[in-house]
């Protein structure tokens, strides 16, 4: 695989975009991607991922702050001569030319030879997995292939950086489970650092080797897939990553270790350090634990109970809710067979409890 | 009873296609007549008229200048309205919306009303019964046509395309020619089909400033009916039906209406 690209190390420095409205579409968005890293842009729509990638792209100019790719700021430089390779979710192919004229189109304008621009086309369709396409009309292809030619295209002129605008949006289950891999493997075997816009949580738990997550236009957290599920930095992450109960409580600080309650009832002892810094006796809490992390047991006297709603089996799993005694509900998710579902009978008075690890705790 | 209502509604749109296509029938019938004067039926057939028309000299210069005219206006509306189009529709600059709605105003305005307008200007600058002053009179009427036809086709296509041109380095000329000029080829086929045909058939705004000089076919032929009513003029209708007919046909051919409308 000679598909090189000359990865590269990238800063966005207090990026912001404000068109006027309320707040900045984007505001002050800081962060670094490693050479070849496949960093996600995650959250929902009108948080500001997009506006990011038409920024990086050209297609936008910020209101103020930097993009700084391999040393040099490109704010100021038009999209034509960023060298940056952009997938849209539309594919945006041209359809009045071949694949092979489409994937050559960045070559021809960098005046390429012949010979050369016709083996990296075939070179990168190659990459695609789309041989023997190269005189097909876009019109003629399935919608994965056209993303594949799409891809291929933009990663032919040998960008800076690859960016994907919700690839995957436009295609149906399957060919989305399948093209995840793809553009995985794509993305490794060429080396291109890879900056990924999705507003699907699956996807970018799956794909990236880190993930921003954005809300209101502005950064929550950038972390590794594991860490923003498991270790969520604000409430809006521990929502949006995978489900998450929300237990309000209140801190006292008291003799002793803190404790929590919810209702005068307890709830699991947080660790060391959990608690956000400053919280004052008497502060309302926020904790967040996600329902495979619940375990019910038969109630007892100290500990937080709650009364099963009702249980649904879900096939892997029992999906039970229960409703705690101020008549908050939390979805709890237990392995059917288990002595726990057992419990799980709609009316039971049950004991809840789980790990202090698996808790988060947030200021509400 | 769904019968029945099938039966309704088809008769229903049989007769709107009557009344729509009747008129052109009964001329079609009429220009086969052997009589020396209008009247249906015809109490004998013949193509002694279609050979009168091709030898009356009026019609024939008519017909010239006519499609001269025609051909100078459809190649103008898109000259001027493929840009004017790109303007309305990807470039923001202040009075846009004002701009799009107004351009359509020829349209809405009376016929009489523009003709009057036009003459107006045209006397002391020197426009009347000349090239120049009716190709820029039957502009005033192809172009909001042009320029809505093209916006549509504009608009249709979105900007997606041509960004991803830009990014693979395209600067925005070599965009618009490499690549929304050759995406846009039905919206500028079926805008100058209709230029053309509207132009050849223009009669209003014509009649206004046409002369002794220089006369348009539609402007003949409404002279002559006023004088005389013999089956030439029947034969001079299908002659121009033909030719709008064979115009659209062509275009509904090559590039679809309904393509140049919709994708």
């Amino acid at each position: 695989m000679t598909l090189a690209s000359s990865p590269a190390h990238i800063t966005i420095d207090k990026l912001t975009f404000d068109y006027g409205g309320e707040r900045p579409a984007v505001d002050s968005l800081s962060f670094d991607i490693a050479e070849g890293e496949f960093i996600g842009l995650l959250g929902p729509s009108g948080c500001g991922k997009s506006t990011t990638l038409r920024m990086f792209a050209g297609l936008l100019a910020p209101t103020s702050g930097q993009i700084i790719i391999g040393g040099e700021n490109i704010v100021s430089r038009p999209p034509w001569e960023r060298n940056l390779g952009l997938v849209f979710q539309s594919y945006a192919l041209f359809p009045h030319m071949t694949v092979a004229q489409n994937v050559a189109f960045g070559l021809r304008l960098r005046k390429v030879g012949k010979d050369e621009s016709a083996a990296r086309v075939a070179e990168a369709l190659r990459a695609v997995r789309l041989e023997g396409f190269g005189n097909r009309r876009p019109a003629e292809l399935s919608g994965g292939q056209q993303q594949r030619v799409a891809i291929a295209r933009a990663i032919v002129i040998e960008p800076e950086i690859l960016l994907l605008d919700e690839p995957l949006s436009n295609l149906d289950a399957r060919l989305r489970d399948e093209m995840r891999f793809e553009i995985r493997d794509i993305q490794s075997r060429t080396g291109i650092t890879t900056l990924f816009v999705t507003h699907d949580q699956q996807e970018a738990l799956t794909m990236c080797d880190r993930i921003a997550v954005m809300n209101g236009g502005r950064l929550e957290q950038i972390g590794t897939p594991v860490e923003v599920y498991d270790k969520a930095a604000t409430p809006f992450v521990a929502g949006f990553i995978g489900r998450a109960n929300s237990v309000s409580a209140t801190l006292s600080l008291g003799a002793g270790a803190p404790r929590l309650e919810h209702e005068g009832q307890a709830l699991p002892a947080p660790s060391a350090g959990e608690l956000p810094m400053g919280a004052a006796e008497g502060a309302k809490m926020s904790a967040m634990v996600r329902p495979h992390a619940i375990q019910l047991s038969r109630p007892d006297a100290s500990g937080l109970t709650a009364r099963v709603i009702r249980s649904v089996f879900v096939g892997s799993v029992i999906e039970v809710e229960l409703e705690l005694a101020g008549g908050q509900k939390l979805v709890a998710e237990l392995r059917p067979g288990s002595d726990e579902a057992q419990l799980a009978q709609p009316g039971a008075e049950v004991a809840l409890s789980w790990r202090s690890t698996d808790m988060r705790i947030f200021a509400a | 009873m769904t019968k029945f209502l099938s039966f309704i509604s088809r008769a229903y749109v049989t007769l709107v296609f009557c009344i729509v296509f009747m008129p052109m029938a009964i001329i079609l019938v009429i220009s086969f007549s052997a009589d020396s004067y209008l009247s249906f039926p015809p109490s004998g057939w013949s193509l002694k008229w279609y050979g009168t028309v091709l030898g009356n000299t009026s019609f024939m210069q008519g017909f010239r200048n006519s499609a001269i005219i025609a051909v100078i206006v459809a190649a103008l509306s898109l000259a001027l309205g493929l840009p004017a189009a790109y303007a309305l529709v990807r470039l923001d600059f202040p009075g846009r919306a004002l701009i799009r709605s107004l351009v359509i105003a020829p349209l809405v305005l009376p016929a009489m009303m523009l003709g009057l307008g036009i003459l107006m200007v045209f006397t002391p600058a020197g426009l009347v019964a000349t090239y120049p002053g009716l190709v820029l009179a039957h502009l005033v009427m192809t172009l909001p046509f042009s320029i809505r036809i093209l916006q549509t086709t504009l608009s249709n296509l979105g900007t997606d395309v041509d960004e991803a041109a830009m990014t693979l380095g395209a600067r925005p000329l070599q965009v618009f020619m490499q690549i929304t000029l050759p995406r846009l080829t039905p919206g500028v086929i079926a805008s100058s089909a209709i230029a053309l045909i509207l132009s050849f058939d223009e009669i209003v705004l014509s009649l206004f400033i046409v002369g002794p000089r220089l006369q348009t076919l539609p402007v003949a032929l409404y002279r002559y009916v006023d004088e005389r009513t013999d089956p030439m003029v029947a034969v001079l209708a299908v002659l121009m039906i033909a030719l709008s007919l064979a115009i659209v046909l062509v275009v509904e051919r090559s590039v679809g209406f309904a393509k140049a409308f919709d994708r």
